[in-house]
C-alpha cells in the first residue's frame, strides 16, 4: 500500500470515527426535541409537565391494562429500545423492564433517590436454590409510590435531573417547570394531609393493596382486602370482610375505580360508605393527573365531612 | 530439373572441398547418388536445397538458380519446391501423424493451410497405407509406417525434387523394397524428380541412373 | 502466429509432466507474494478499519491485543472477566456511552456476543430480516452466522458448553432467533448476538423455573422454612425462554457485579474521551483504557515487519525459479536441436523457430496466470474468514 492510499485511508477513517463519534453521542443533536418512553402514566404526567415541547413522551401500555403488570409486545419494545430517555417507577412496578433488552443507561429509576423508604411486604414467601441461597421476586416492595405525594415530588425531581442531564442547555426552563408541578404535587399533598388529620383514626377499608405508601404518608388507619371495583365480591370475600369490620369498624371503603353499583349497595348495608382514590396508574380516560387527584382529593374529603 | 556448372564448395574452416563441374538431373529422372562415406552426398543435397551456398559455380533446380536467391527466397523456394526423406525419418514425437504430414504448412507463409490441403494429406496417407495410423504419435508406429509418414510429409506440398538421405538405410529388407516402391511410385504419380542419397547397391539396378561422386573432385572429410 | 500456438500447444500437451512443472513452480513462487499481499492488504483493511471505528475500549488490566481481538472481532481469547459495574462508571462520569458486551459464549462456533441495544446503534447494524431483540432468549444473528448455521427468523440456536463436564455454570440455552442482520463484512457478521441478560442466563445468573410458593408437586421442594421454600434438585432449569416462562426468569444477586468482558466506550466529543483515559491512569485504576487503533497498529507493524522478511524470502526463492526455468528452457532447447535443424531443413525461418519456443513459453506463462488468478480470486473471495483464520483465532 502506498503512502498516499495509506494516508488516504486514515482520513476516511478519521472522518468514520468523527462521524459515529457525533451520530451516537449519548446526547442527541439538543434541537430535536428528547424521546422519553415511560412505564407508569404518572412518569409520563411529569415529564410531559416538565419537558414541554422539549420532549416527546410516550406511555404506550393500552388504556385497560394495570401498567404495573403489562407486558409489551416487541414492536412497542423497539419504541422504547430508541427512546433517548426510559422513565421507570422503581419499587419492582413494571418488572417486564428486566425481561426486556432495553439499555440499561437509557433507564432512569425514578425511585432510586429513596430506596431506603420503600415498603417491603412481608405476605410474600421468598425462596432459595442454587449457590445463592435465599431471595425473591417480583411484588415483595410495595410500587405505588406517587401516592405520597411527597414521594411524587423526588420522582418529578428525578425526571427533572435525567432530562436536564441530557438537555444541560434547556435546565433552567426545565427546572422552572419542575418547580411549578412540585406545587402542584405538594398543594394536593397539603390538603389530604389536612384531610385526613380532620379525623385521626378513622378506620378505613381499601379495596386493593395499593395505598401502603399512601397509608403510611397520611397516617391513616386502613386495612386492605383484595376486590375489584367492577367484580362484586363473592361470599368467602364477604365473609372475610364481615369478620374484618368486628375487629376494624371501617366507615369506608376507598376503591381503585367506579365500584360496580351492587358491591355498593351491599357495603351500604353494612354500613360502609364507598369512594373512589383513583391511583392513576394508567392514562385516564378524560382529564389529566392532576384532575384525577383533584377528583380524588374531592372524594376523600366528602368521605371524611360525612 | 538439376544443373550444376562449376560448383566449388568448401566448409569454412574446414579441409573439406568439392568441385563439381558439371551435373545434371533430367525432369522426372529417377537418380541414385553412391559413393564413400563424407565423399560430401549430403553436402550436395544441402547445396541443392540452397542450405549451403557454393563458393562459386551455379545451381538452378527447376529452373530458378538457387545460388543467387536470398535467404527467405531460399527457404520459401526449399518448402515449395523440395521434399526431404531423412534415413531417421525426423518426425516430431510431439505430433500425431497428421500434424507431422502437415508440418510444413504450419511453419511457413508461404503455403495455406486449406481444406483441400488436409484433403490431399489424408489421400496420401491412404496411398501410403497409413490412413488407420494418422491419429498416431510416432513413438506408435514402426520404422517402416515413420518413413511411410515422412514420405507423405515430403510430398504433401507437391515440390517438384524430392531429395532422399538414405531413406532406407534404417529399414528391414523387406520394408527397403516396399518403402521405395511406394517412393518411385509417388514421384511418377506426382510427376516428381527423384535424387537419392543410398549405400543399398542391390537397388541401384531400380532407378534410371546411378551418380557415383568418385567422379567428382572431393578431398577431406564432409 | 495460430500455427505457431498450435504447435507449442501439442509440444505442451505431449510434455505434460515438464509442462505442469514449469507452471507449478511459477504460479507458486508469484501466488506467494500476491497471497500475501492480499491478506495482509484485508486484515489491515479489515482490523484497521473495525479499530478506527471503536474509540475506546475498557477491560481488565493484561494483554490489550486479547482484550481487541475479544471485543472487537469476537477472537476466541476470552480476556479476564469484569464486571458492568465498570459500565456503569463510564455512565456515571457522562463523558462516553458505554457500551458493555460480554463476548464469552459460542454457539456451534459462532461467538455469542451478549450487548445492549446501543451496540447496534453504534456499529450502525440493521436487521435485513425479522426484527431486533427485545426479550430475554431473543436473538438476532449475523448474516454469516445464519448462512453458515443454515439458519433463520423463528428457528432456534443453542450455546454450547463451555466445557462437556461443565455442569454446574453454563446451561445450554435455546436462542430464539428473532432478526438476521445485514452483511456489514465484518466481524458482526459472524455474530450472535443477545442481551446481556440472556448471556447471563447462560451462566446461571439470571434463571427461571417453576413457582416454588405455588408447587403441586412436593417432591419438588426440599424443605419449607418460616417464609422461605427449599427447592430440591429437581426443579427444572429451563433450557428455552419461552412466552409461558419469560416471567419466572429473574436476577440473582446485584446486577453490577454481572460479569461482562469489555466495555466499549464512545465518547461525547474528543475532550470527554482524554479526560475519560486520564481517570484510568491512576494507580489505583482496576482496568485499563485501550484506544483500539493504537493496539491494532502496533500488531500490523510485527505483522508487516514479518512480511518484509517473506518478501526478501520469497525474492530469493523467485530468482532461484527464474534460474531454474532458464535452466530447463536450455536443456529443453538442446533435447530439441535436432528437431528444430530438421524443421529448418524442411525450409522453416529462424524467426519462425523462435516465435515457436516463444508461444510455448507464452502458454505456460498464461497458463501460470490463469492459475494465479484464480487463486487469488478464490483468496480475494475468502479474504475475509482467512484473515480471522490467521490473526484473529
Amino acid at each position: 500500500m502506498s503512502a498516499v492510499t495509506r494516508l488516504s485511508t486514515l482520513l476516511i477513517a478519521g472522518a468514520v470515527v468523527a462521524g459515529l463519534l457525533v451520530a451516537h453521542a449519548p446526547h442527541a443533536a439538543a434541537d430535536d426535541p428528547l424521546t422519553v418512553y415511560t412505564v407508569s402514566y404518572p412518569l409520563a404526567y411529569f415529564a410531559e409537565r416538565i419537558g414541554g415541547d422539549h420532549v416527546k413522551v410516550t406511555f404506550p401500555a393500552p388504556p385497560d391494562v394495570d401498567p404495573a403488570y403489562w407486558m409489551p409486545d416487541a414492536n412497542t419494545i423497539a419504541g422504547y429500545q430508541g427512546a433517548d430517555v426510559i422513565l421507570l417507577n422503581g419499587a419492582g412496578y413494571a418488572d417486564w423492564v428486566e425481561k426486556t433488552a432495553l439499555s440499561q443507561f437509557r433507564l432512569v429509576d425514578t425511585a432510586a433517590g429513596f430506596a431506603d423508604v420503600l415498603i417491603e411486604l412481608d405476605d410474600i414467601v421468598t425462596h432459595s436454590h442454587g449457590p445463592t441461597g435465599e431471595h425473591s421476586h417480583e411484588g415483595t416492595l410495595a410500587f405505588t409510590t406517587w401516592l405520597d405525594f411527597r414521594l411524587a415530588v423526588l420522582q418529578a425531581g428525578a425526571v427533572e435531573e435525567a432530562l436536564s442531564k441530557r438537555r444541560p442547555a434547556l435546565a433552567k426552563e426545565l427546572d422552572a417547570n419542575f418547580e411549578e408541578l412540585k406545587a402542584d404535587l405538594q398543594a394536593i399533598d397539603d390538603a389530604i394531609s389536612e384531610i385526613t388529620a380532620s379525623i385521626e383514626e378513622l378506620p378505613l377499608v381499601m379495596s386493593h393493596p395499593v395505598y401502603q405508601y399512601f397509608t403510611r404518608r397520611y397516617g391513616l388507619n386502613a386495612v386492605s382486602v383484595h376486590w375489584e371495583p367492577d367484580v362484586v365480591p363473592d361470599a368467602p370475600q364477604w365473609l372475610e370482610f364481615e369478620e374484618l369490620l368486628q375487629s376494624h369498624p371501617a366507615e369506608w371503603m376507598i376503591w381503585e375505580g367506579e365500584p360496580l353499583e351492587a358491591s355498593v349497595a351491599k357495603l351500604a348495608a353494612a354500613g360502609v360508605g364507598s369512594t373512589v382514590f383513583d391511583p392513576c396508574g394508567n392514562r385516564p380516560e378524560e382529564g389529566d393527573f392532576l384532575a384525577v387527584m383533584n377528583e380524588n382529593v374531592e372524594n376523600l374529603r366528602a368521605a371524611y365531612e360525612d | 530439373m538439376i544443373s550444376v556448372r562449376g560448383l566449388e564448395f568448401k566448409y569454412e574452416g574446414g579441409e573439406f572441398h568439392l568441385t563439381m563441374p558439371e551435373f545434371g538431373v533430367e525432369r522426372g529422372e529417377k537418380v541414385a547418388v553412391i559413393g564413400p562415406s563424407g565423399s560430401g552426398k549430403t553436402t550436395l543435397l544441402n547445396l541443392l536445397a540452397g542450405i549451403l551456398s557454393p563458393v562459386a559455380g551455379t545451381i538452378t533446380v527447376a529452373g530458378t538458380e538457387v545460388s543467387a536467391l536470398g535467404d527467405t527466397e531460399r527457404r520459401d523456394f526449399r518448402i515449395t519446391t523440395i521434399g526431404f526423406v531423412f534415413q531417421d525419418f525426423e518426425l516430431l514425437d510431439y505430433l500425431t501423424v497428421t500434424d507431422n504430414i502437415l508440418l510444413p504448412y504450419r511453419i511457413t507463409s508461404a503455403l495455406a493451410l486449406d481444406r483441400d490441403v488436409r484433403a490431399r494429406a489424408t489421400a496420401l496417407a491412404g496411398e501410403m497405407g497409413i490412413s488407420d495410423l494418422v491419429q498416431r504419435h510416432p513413438s506408435e508406429l514402426s520404422q517402416g509406417e515413420k518413413q511411410r509418414a515422412a514420405i507423405c510429409r515430403a510430398l504433401l506440398p507437391r515440390p517438384r525434387l524430392i531429395l532422399a538421405d538414405e531413406a532406407t538405410g534404417n529399414l528391414d529388407p523387406v520394408n527397403k523394397t516396399h518403402i521405395l516402391d511406394l517412393l518411385f511410385r509417388s514421384v511418377d504419380h506426382h510427376e516428381a524428380t527423384l535424387l537419392a542419397v543410398t549405400h543399398d547397391h542391390e537397388l541401384l539396378d531400380r532407378f534410371d541412373r546411378v551418380a557415383d561422386f568418385k567422379d567428382f573432385h572431393a578431398w577431406g572429410d564432409a | 502466429m495460430i500455427d505457431n500456438l498450435y504447435l507449442a500447444w501439442q509440444y505442451v500437451r505431449f510434455n505434460r509432466a515438464k509442462y505442469w512443472t514449469l507452471v507449478a513452480c511459477i504460479t507458486l513462487v508469484a501466488f506467494l507474494p500476491i497471497a500475501l499481499e492480499l491478506l495482509l492488504d484485508e486484515s489491515e483493511k479489515q482490523l484497521l478499519s473495525r479499530a478506527v471505528t471503536t474509540p475506546l475500549v475498557i477491560g481488565a488490566k493484561g494483554s490489550s491485543l486479547d482484550l481487541v481481538m475479544n471485543s472487537l472481532y469476537f477472537g476466541d481469547e476470552v480476556p479476564e472477566i469484569i464486571t458492568m459495574g465498570a459500565a456503569q462508571d463510564v455512565a456515571e462520569t457522562s463523558l462516553a456511552l458505554p457500551i458493555p458486551v460480554y463476548v464469552r459464549f459460542r454457539a456451534r462456533g459462532h461467538p455469542i456476543v451478549g450487548t445492549t441495544v446501543d451496540y447496534f446503534d453504534f456499529r450502525g447494524l440493521d436487521v435485513a430480516d425479522g426484527r431486533m431483540i427485545a426479550v430475554l432468549g431473543d436473538c438476532v444473528l449475523g448474516a454469516t452466522a445464519a448462512q453458515r448455521l443454515g439458519v433463520g427468523v423463528g428457528d432456534g440456536v443453542v450455546s454450547s458448553p463451555e466445557t462437556v463436564f461443565d455442569l454446574a455454570g453454563v446451561y445450554p440455552l435455546r436462542m430464539n432467533i428473532v432478526g438476521v442482520l445485514e452483511r456489514t463484512h465484518t466481524s458482526d457478521d459472524l455474530g450472535i448476538f443477545v442481551d446481556l441478560k440472556t448471556a447471563w442466563i447462560m451462566q446461571g445468573l439470571v434463571h427461571g423455573h417453576q413457582d416454588l410458593t405455588t408447587v403441586e408437586d412436593q417432591q419438588l421442594i426440599l424443605t419449607e422454612e418460616e417464609g422461605n421454600v427449599v427447592g430440591s434438585p429437581k426443579v427444572f432449569e429451563f433450557t428455552e425462554i419461552t412466552q409461558e416462562n419469560l416471567d419466572s426468569f429473574h436476577f440473582h444477586g446485584d446486577e453490577a457485579a454481572a460479569p461482562i468482558t469489555a466495555v466499549i466506550a464512545v465518547p461525547v466529543d474528543e475532550k470527554s474521551g482524554t479526560i475519560l483515559r486520564g481517570r484510568y491512569l491512576t494507580p489505583e485504576a482496576v482496568h485499563q483504557i485501550i484506544v483500539p487503533k493504537e493496539v491494532i497498529d502496533g500488531l500490523l507493524t510485527n505483522i508487516f515487519r514479518i512480511k518484509n522478511v517473506l518478501d526478501a524470502v520469497i525474492l530469493v526463492v523467485g530468482l532461484a525459479t527464474v534460474l531454474a526455468m532458464i535452466l530447463v528452457f536450455a536443456l529443453s532447447l538442446r533435447l530439441r536441436r535436432r528437431e528444430i535443424d530438421t524443421i529448418f531443413r524442411i525450409g522453416c525461418g529462424r524467426a519462425t523457430i523462435t516465435r515457436l519456443l516463444a508461444a510455448e513459453i507464452g502458454i505456460i506463462v498464461v497458463s501460470s496466470a490463469v492459475l494465479i488468478g484464480a487463486l487469488a480470486a478464490a483468496v480475494a473471495r475468502y479474504d475475509h474468514a482467512l484473515v480471522r483464520m490467521l490473526f484473529i483465532r
